[in-house]
C-alpha cells in the first residue's frame, strides 16, 4: 500500500463516528490535563486504561495518543502564563514564554507555541510514515538476539541519557524487570513469585501498577504543591494576533526544532523532554542575537514546542514497527494494545493497516482540531487554571478505584493500587523514576523470551550477540552508553572534592 | 560526617530486595543452563544485578549531603485510608455510600477543610461515578448496602 492510499484508508477509519468521538475526547482531555499542573499525561493515560477494554483497539490507541499529544499543547499554557510547566516537556517554554507574558504579550507567546506545535506535529507525521515503512521492512531481518539487544539498549538509554544518577535509573529498570517476572513463566509454565496467590498468576495487573505509580502517588505528592498557583492573566482573542516581525521568526526555528524532535523522538531513550531542551540550546547557538533568549524570544518558544510535538509523534515509530517502546508513555500504549491482544511489530503494517494508518490519520485530524479549537477557546483553557486541585484529586482517586475494579471485579486490585501508590510515592520522594520501572515491567517478558530463544538457537553461546552484526551494534552502543555515564559520574565526583 | 540518607536507605533496601529475589529464585526454581534457561535463570540474574546497583547507590550516598525532605504524611494517610475504605466497603456498602465516604476522607488532606464544599464535592463525584460506572459501563458492584434491598433508600 502506498503512503497516500494508506493515509486515505486511515482517514476512513478515523472518521467513523465511533472512532472520531474518542479522538476528540482524547485531545480535549489531553489539553485539559496538560493545562492543569498536578496531573499529567502519564497519570491520565493510566486512568483511561480500564476504559479501553470497552473500545476497539483502534479507538483505544487513537484516544490515548490524543491525550499524549494534546497534553503537549496544553502544557505550554501554564508554562507561559504562570511559569509553571503543566508537563515536563513544556518546562523549556517557561524560559521565553513567561517573560513575554510579563511584557503583556502572553497572547503572542500562546499563538507561537500552538502554531509551532502544529508545525512540529505535521513534520513528525511525515517522518513517522517514511521511517515506519523502511524500519518495518528492515525489521523482518531481526532475530531474537537482535531484539533482546535492542530492548536492553533502549532500557539503558532511557535510564542513563541526561540522568544525574544513572545507577538509580538502572536500578528502577531492573526492579521493573523483576516485577515483570511475577506470574506464569511462558516457557515452562512455572508459577514465579506468586506465593500461592491465584490473583498473581497472570502477573501484576498493568492497570493497577500504572494507576498506583502515576495516579495515586502523584495525587499524594501534589495535594499541597499544586494549590500554590498564581492568578493567571486574562488573555483576549485579539491579543493572540502576532506582529509581522514575530511571524517572521516562527517558521525556521520551528522547522529546525521539528527536525531535531523527530530524530530524538524516534530513538529509544531520548524523548520529547530531552529534544525540547536540546533544540532550545541549538536555537540559541545559531541565533544572530542569542542575548534575546530568556527575555522573550519567539524562537525560544517555537523551536522547543515544535520539537516536543514532533518527538511525541515519532516516538510511535519503534513502538509500532518493532514493538519496542522507547519511553514509559509508549510502554503504556503498548500495554493498551496488548490488552486487546494486538502485539505490535514488523508485521503490523501488513497485518493491521487500519490500525497503523488510522493512528497516522488521527494525528493529522487531532492536531488540526487542537489548532482550530485551542486558539479561539484559549480563554476557557486559561480559566481552567483557576480550578483548585482539591476539587480534582478526590475525583481522580475515585476514578482510580472504580477503574481498576471494573477490569476484573477484584477488590484485591484496589488494595494493590493503594500499596503500589505508597511505594510509588516513596520512590518519587527518594528521586527514583517510577516511569523507568514501568518501562522495565512492560519490556521484561519480551526481553526474557528473546534472550532465551537466542541462546537456545546458539546452543548456549553468548557470543551470538556479537556475531550478528545488528545485535553487535546494539551491544556496542549499550557498552558505550554505560562507559559515558560512568565517565560522567566520575567527573562530577572529582569536581566536588 | 553527613550522608545522603534517602539514597543510603534506598540503596540498602534495593540490595536486600535483589538478594531476596535471587535467593528465592535459586531455592525454588530450576536455573537450567545458558543453552536451556530454566525459569529461575532470569530472575536470579536480575536479583544479583539489582543488589549490585543498590550497593553502588548506597556507597555513593556515603559522605554526601542530602536534600531536606518534606514528607506529606497527612496527605499520604488520607489518600491511602480513602482507597482502603473504598476497597473494603464497595461490595458491602454499595457504590453510593462508599464513594461519598471516600471523598470525605480524601478531602481531609486538602488545605481547606470546611465541610460545605466537601459535601458538595462528594455529592457531585458520587453522582458522576454512578452515572459513568453503574449506568454507563454496567459495573456489577451494588449501588446500595447489601441486604437493604435494591433501589429503595
Amino acid at each position: 500500500m502506498t503512503g497516500w492510499e494508506g493515509f486515505l484508508h486511515g482517514l476512513a477509519t478515523v472518521t467513523q463516528p465511533g472512532v472520531l468521538v474518542y479522538c476528540v475526547f482524547g485531545v480535549v482531555l489531553g489539553t485539559f490535563v496538560g493545562v492543569l499542573p498536578g496531573i499529567g499525561a502519564m497519570a491520565t493515560i493510566s486512568l483511561l486504561l480500564p476504559i479501553t477494554y470497552y473500545l476497539s483497539p483502534e479507538a483505544a490507541l487513537i484516544m490515548l495518543a490524543g491525550v499524549y499529544y494534546g497534553s503537549q499543547y496544553g502544557g505550554a499554557v501554564a508554562s507561559i502564563l504562570l511559569r509553571l510547566p503543566g508537563t515536563p516537556q513544556s518546562a523549556v517554554t517557561t524560559f521565553d514564554g513567561y517573560p513575554l507574558a510579563r511584557q503583556g504579550r502572553a497572547g503572542v507567546a500562546l499563538f507561537t507555541s500552538m502554531s509551532a506545535s502544529f508545525l512540529g506535529s505535521m513534520f513528525g507525521i511525515g517522518v513517522l510514515v517514511a521511517l515506519s515503512g523502511v524500519l518495518s521492512h528492515a525489521a523482518t531481518a531481526f532475530g531474537a538476539a537482535d531484539y533482546a539487544a535492542m530492548m536492553i539498549l533502549g532500557l539503558v538509554a532511557a535510564s542513563t541519557i541526561g540522568a544525574t544518577a544513572p545507577a538509580k535509573g538502572l536500578a528502577m529498570v531492573v526492579l521493573g524487570l523483576i516485577l515483570g517476572c511475577i506470574g506464569t513463566d511462558v516457557n515452562s509454565g512455572t508459577q514465579r513469585f506468586t506465593f500461592g496467590q491465584t490473583e498473581l498468576s497472570d502477573g501484576i495487573n498493568l492497570v493497577a501498577l500504572a494507576m498506583g505509580l502515576f495516579g495515586v502517588s502523584e495525587v499524594i505528592g501534589n495535594i499541597r504543591t499544586a494549590e500554590r498557583t498564581g492568578v493567571p492573566p486574562k488573555v483576549r482573542l485579539r491579543e493572540l494576533l502576532p506582529r509581522r516581525e514575530d511571524l517572521a521568526r516562527l517558521p525556521f526555528p520551528a522547522l529546525r526544532g521539528a527536525t531535531m524532535g523527530s530524530f530524538f523522538g524516534a530513538l529509544p531513550g531520548t524523548g520529547s523532554t530531552i529534544s525540547s531542551f536540546l533544540s532550545y540550546a541549538f536555537e540559541r547557538r545559531v541565533s544572530r542575537s542569542p542575548e534575546r533568549f530568556g527575555t522573550g524570544a519567539i524562537e525560544g518558544i517555537a523551536a522547543p514546542e515544535a520539537a516536543n510535538n514532533a518527538a511525541a509523534i515519532t516516538a510511535f515509530v519503534p513502538t509500532l514497527t518493532l514493538g519496542i517502546p522507547g519511553d514509559p508513555i509508549m510502554a503504556l500504549m503498548l500495554g493498551a494494545l496488548v490488552i486487546h491482544g494486538v502485539q505490535p511489530g514488523p508485521m503490523m503494517l501488513e497485518a493491521r493497516p487500519e490500525m497503523f494508518w488510522g493512528l497516522v490519520a488521527s494525528f493529522g485530524i487531532g492536531n488540526l482540531l487542537l489548532l482550530i479549537l485551542n486558539l479561539p477557546l484559549i480563554g476557557i483553557w486559561v480559566s481552567m487554571l483557576r480550578i483548585p486541585f482539591r476539587w480534582l484529586y478526590p475525583a481522580i482517586l475515585i476514578f482510580v478505584c472504580l477503574g481498576v475494579y471494573s477490569v476484573r471485579a477484584s477488590v484485591f486490585d484496589i488494595f494493590a493500587v493503594a500499596g503500589i501508590g505508597l511505594a510509588g510515592y516513596a520512590l518519587s520522594l527518594a528521586r527514583f523514576n517510577p516511569g523507568l520501572l514501568l518501562l522495565g515491567f512492560v519490556l521484561g517478558p519480551l526481553i526474557e523470551t528473546n534472550l532465551r530463544r537466542a541462546l537456545l538457537v546458539s546452543r548456549g553461546d553468548p557470543m551470538v550477540f556479537l556475531e550478528r552484526p545488528i545485535s553487535a551494534v546494539f551491544v556496542l552502543a549499550t557498552a558505550g552508553l554505560i562507559a559515558l555515564s560512568l565517565a560522567g559520574v566520575l567527573r562530577r565526583a572529582r569536581q566536588k572534592t | 560526617m553527613r550522608h545522603d540518607l534517602q539514597d543510603l536507605a534506598g540503596g540498602v533496601i534495593l540490595t536486600l530486595i535483589g538478594l531476596a529475589v535471587a535467593g528465592y529464585a535459586v531455592a525454588s526454581y530450576d536455573l537450567g543452563s545458558l543453552r536451556r534457561m530454566g525459569p529461575g535463570f532470569f530472575p536470579t540474574a536480575l536479583g544479583v544485578g539489582l543488589a549490585g546497583l543498590g550497593a553502588v547507590i548506597a556507597l555513593s550516598a556515603w559522605g554526601r549531603g542530602a536534600r531536606t525532605l518534606t514528607l506529606a504524611w497527612k496527605e499520604t494517610l488520607a489518600v491511602l485510608t480513602s482507597i482502603a475504605v473504598f476497597a473494603a466497603g464497595l461490595e458491602r456498602m454499595g457504590l453510593v455510600g462508599v464513594t461519598f465516604g471516600a471523598v470525605l476522607i480524601a478531602t481531609l488532606a486538602a488545605p481547606d477543610r470546611r465541610i460545605a464544599w466537601r459535601l458538595a464535592l462528594a455529592l457531585v463525584i458520587t453522582a458522576l461515578s454512578v452515572l459513568v460506572f453503574h449506568f454507563g459501563l454496567k459495573m456489577t458492584a451494588p449501588l446500595w448496602p447489601v441486604g437493604f434491598g435494591t433501589g429503595a433508600q
